[in-house]
């Protein structure tokens, strides 16, 4: 699914233009990172530690272009402290597949410039 | 999109990504980049590396961006530091505290390097707004420091120089000034004759601070150089004003009041320049009487244009003359309103004790409640016996070894120098080469004065010294006597000095010769030995400090004695 | 406030008006009215004066100066009573015609 409205291709191209020889660490580090959030949503057992790991999430999810993973965030981000449990796992279970979903995206931007070190 | 200039600027960002991308982008627009993870490690980097700018990430663990920006501005003091949140809009109540904690500015994510860009550059400018105002801050203090020190020396260069004369060591000058009235243009003078007279002035320069004090100067040097030869109150003046126009630029000038108190006399001789009305304040009646300016100040006039007329005023013992600067009238109260003169004459009538009249007014213009100057200057010279004034003795510099012993010169001095020409302090000065006689200069140089002044007024000008007995009498006899000066035609004085040694040391014989009409010598001489003041010829004064005091030819050549014994 | 200088016609007589505090504020205006001008006679209208120091007194003297000193021609109009004063305690009548 690389639907536009997932992911922003203007932003992507922005960002190989501004991060030259540095894309690929930056798409392996979003990666990375993205990964440990998800676990770190996964296993939140308090409001304050999904809204601070949603607020982290949305930041890099913007920077990186993938807008519906960046409303997501923002969903949880606001309502994490009022929402009841089980609607809070609905939505980081809608964030955990989005990411499934464009992940596949960012892989094959790594693939198109490996990393010239 | 090149900056102004490369920047060193810190990232904190916890996100490894954002930071990486946001570290890129600055790089990309030409400046220095330092990452830190944390706000720890934030104020860390900022403290050993002092960067000029920051982009502070709001949640970040450790410490979070508030609380990181909070110690970096402490760190940062006077300098602006700008730090930009990076931040998402939708949260207000973290706006507020981004701006609570110091924060200059908010860029939202995603990162738009054009916002970006637009926003460092201008923050930057802020930054170097600041940093020009703390240098130039910096320089006015500093320079003001230089000034301060400036005027310490010169007001230490100018204590030399002028010294307070006889301000400290008279009995019968009270005086208030402030220590800075010098850098006002404030200037008082004090000092006395060879006569045992006194010359006092209060001068009030134009302008302020250095140029007011170094007008001060030279006119202190004449005031002191003349007054201890002997020269009269129009001569000194003259000197001064010709000085003064002389080295002054055209707009700067020196309003001042000149007196000479004459103990002897009983007198006090009034020159006003442009400052406010003087006062003498007679005991007996309590009347006070002002002395207002007649003339223009100090500077202004050419020599050829300047006029030395000067008023005379009989004086009572106890009697005293009150002089005093602009500063007290100008001072300014609650509303812009000026104390002004009506005030000070209140408190001149409210007056009881006349030994408290300064607190008085001091209190007057506290009450007033206008704001303390610098310019505030009072003095009040009182008329007290000739023997409680004790001038200081004049301290030679020549060693004694070269002195004229056995001479005699004459002098005659005809109606052309009669008007123009003081011949008094040369004669003197002649006279204090022979050393024997400086012991006796005060005496001797109010005889010469004494004969010298008969011979002039009473002998040449036929001036009848009855008019002085009273104060409206004394004023006539002064414009009087200018008067038959200005047109003077024929006339002369003769004036003989011999020197000649004795067993024991030596003897000076003066003789003083005028064309005049004569007087009834006997008549006068009769009249018992008595200190006759207003009137009278002052021949009681010429027989008491002189020896073998004689008139003859009618009155018209007088000849007085004056012998010391050889110093050891 | 300014100062405000006007010729007259025949470009024989400058008028100077001084409006509000004539003191050292006033100082380069007041030389830049008269500083360029062959001057004969010299007018200083200060109607709106409301205060005069002693460095307004010093820019008198200076336009006297240029003005050719003793042989100036300078009228001073329309003192109130407070500018009257001061400059009678100076004895600038000496100097000035003063009005």
């Amino acid at each position: 699914m690389d639907d536009d409205t997932h992911v922003d291709r203007n932003v992507l191209s922005a960002l190989r233009e501004v991060m030259e020889e540095g894309y690929p660490e930056l798409l392996d580090i979003f990666l990375a990172d993205s990964e440990e959030r998800l676990k770190a949503l996964r296993a939140a057992d308090s409001a304050a530690l999904l809204v601070e790991t949603a607020h982290s999430f949305k930041g890099s999810s913007s920077n990186m272009g993938a807008l519906r993973l960046t409303e997501l965030c923002r969903q949880l981000e606001q309502q994490a402290a009022s929402l009841p449990c089980a609607a809070v796992l609905e939505l980081v279970g809608k964030i955990d597949r989005e990411f499934a979903g464009i992940r596949p995206l960012y892989e094959a931007e790594r693939q198109r410039c490996p990393a010239k070190i | 999109m090149q900056p102004l200039e490369p920047l060193t600027i810190l990232i904190a960002e916890d996100s490894a990504a954002d930071r990486l991308l946001l570290a890129s982008i600055l790089r990309r627009q030409g400046h220095q980049v330092l990452t830190a993870a944390n706000g720890a490690e934030a104020v860390d980097a900022f403290r050993e590396q002092q960067p000029h700018l920051v982009l502070m990430d709001a949640m970040m663990p450790v410490m979070d961006g508030f609380e990181a920006a909070r110690q970096i501005k402490a760190l940062a003091g006077e300098t602006l530091v700008p730090i930009i949140f990076l931040t998402s809009l939708s949260e207000s109540e973290a706006l507020a505290r981004c701006l609570e904690v110091g924060g200059d500015d908010f860029l939202a994510k995603p990162y738009n390097q054009v916002i970006l860009a637009a926003k460092i550059k201008a923050m930057d400018r802020l930054r170097r707004l600041q940093d020009t105002v703390l240098q130039q801050r910096d320089q006015i203090a500093r320079h003001h420091d230089y000034l301060l020190n400036e005027q310490r020396v010169a007001k230490a260069v100018f204590d030399k120089v002028a010294h307070a004369g006889c301000l400290n060591a008279a009995p019968n000058i009270r005086y208030l000034q402030s220590p800075y009235a010098l850098f006002n243009g404030d200037l008082l003078l004090a000092a006395f004759t060879p006569a045992g007279d006194m010359h006092v002035m209060l001068g009030d320069f134009t302008g302020h601070g250095l140029p007011a004090a170094v007008g001060a100067m030279p006119l202190a040097e004449v005031f002191y150089g003349m007054t201890a030869k002997g020269y009269g109150l129009a001569e000194t003046l003259r000197e001064m004003n010709a000085k003064l126009k002389r080295i002054l630029p055209v707009d700067m000038f020196c309003c001042a009041t000149m007196l000479c108190l004459s103990f002897q006399r009983r007198s006090v001789e009034v020159w006003n320049g442009g400052m406010p009305d003087g006062y003498l304040h007679r005991i007996a009646s309590g009347e006070r009487t002002p002395l207002p300016a007649r003339h223009l100040p100090l500077g202004v006039l050419s020599p050829e244009s300047f006029d030395e007329r000067t008023e005379v005023f009989p004086m009572a013992l106890g009697d005293r003359v009150f002089l005093l600067s602009d500063g007290v009238i100008d001072t300014c109260g609650a509303n812009e309103q000026l104390f002004g003169v009506q005030r000070l004459q209140q408190v001149f009538a409210a007056n009881r004790q006349p030994d408290a009249l300064f607190e008085e007014i001091e209190q007057a213009l506290r009450d007033f409640g206008g704001e303390a100057r610098d310019d505030v200057s009072m003095v009040e010279i009182s008329l007290l016996e000739p023997e409680q004034i004790t001038p200081p003795t004049l301290v030679y510099s020549d060693s004694g070894q070269s002195c004229p012993l056995d001479w005699s010169v004459s002098f005659e001095f005809r109606a052309a120098t009669l008007k123009r020409f003081n011949p008094l302090p040369y004669l003197l000065q002649l006279l204090l080469e022979v050393h024997g006689l400086r012991a006796q200069s005060g005496a001797l140089y109010s005889v010469l004065a004494e004969l010298y002044s008969n011979a002039l007024e009473h002998g040449v000008l036929g001036l009848d010294s009855s008019l002085k007995r009273n104060a409206s009498g004394f004023a006539r006899y002064y414009q009087e006597r200018n008067a038959r000066l200005g047109g003077l035609q024929e006339g002369y004085v003769r004036v003989h000095l011999q020197v000649a040694p004795t067993d024991d040391g030596g003897c000076l014989t003066i003789q003083v010769e005028d064309s005049g009409e004569g007087f009834d010598v006997e008549r006068v001489m009769e009249r018992p030995l008595d200190a006759i003041r207003l009137s009278g010829r002052g021949i009681s004064l010429i027989r008491q400090l002189g020896r073998n005091a004689r008139w003859t030819d009618n009155g018209r050549s007088a000849r007085v004695e004056f012998i010391w014994e050889a110093l050891a | 406030m300014p100062v405000v200088t006007e010729v007259s016609p025949d470009g024989q007589k400058l008028t100077i008006s001084v409006k509000g505090r004539f003191d050292f504020a006033k100082h380069q205006e007041f030389r830049q009215s008269y500083e360029d001008k062959q001057l004969s006679a010299v007018v200083v209208d200060l109607k709106d004066a409301t205060y005069l120091d002693s460095s307004a007194l010093g820019m008198l003297l200076l336009l006297r100066d240029h003005a050719g000193g003793d042989d100036s021609d300078i009228r001073v109009v329309n003192s109130s009573t407070d500018v009257r004063k001061i400059l009678a305690i100076s004895n600038f009548d000496k100097l000035f015609d003063i009005s």
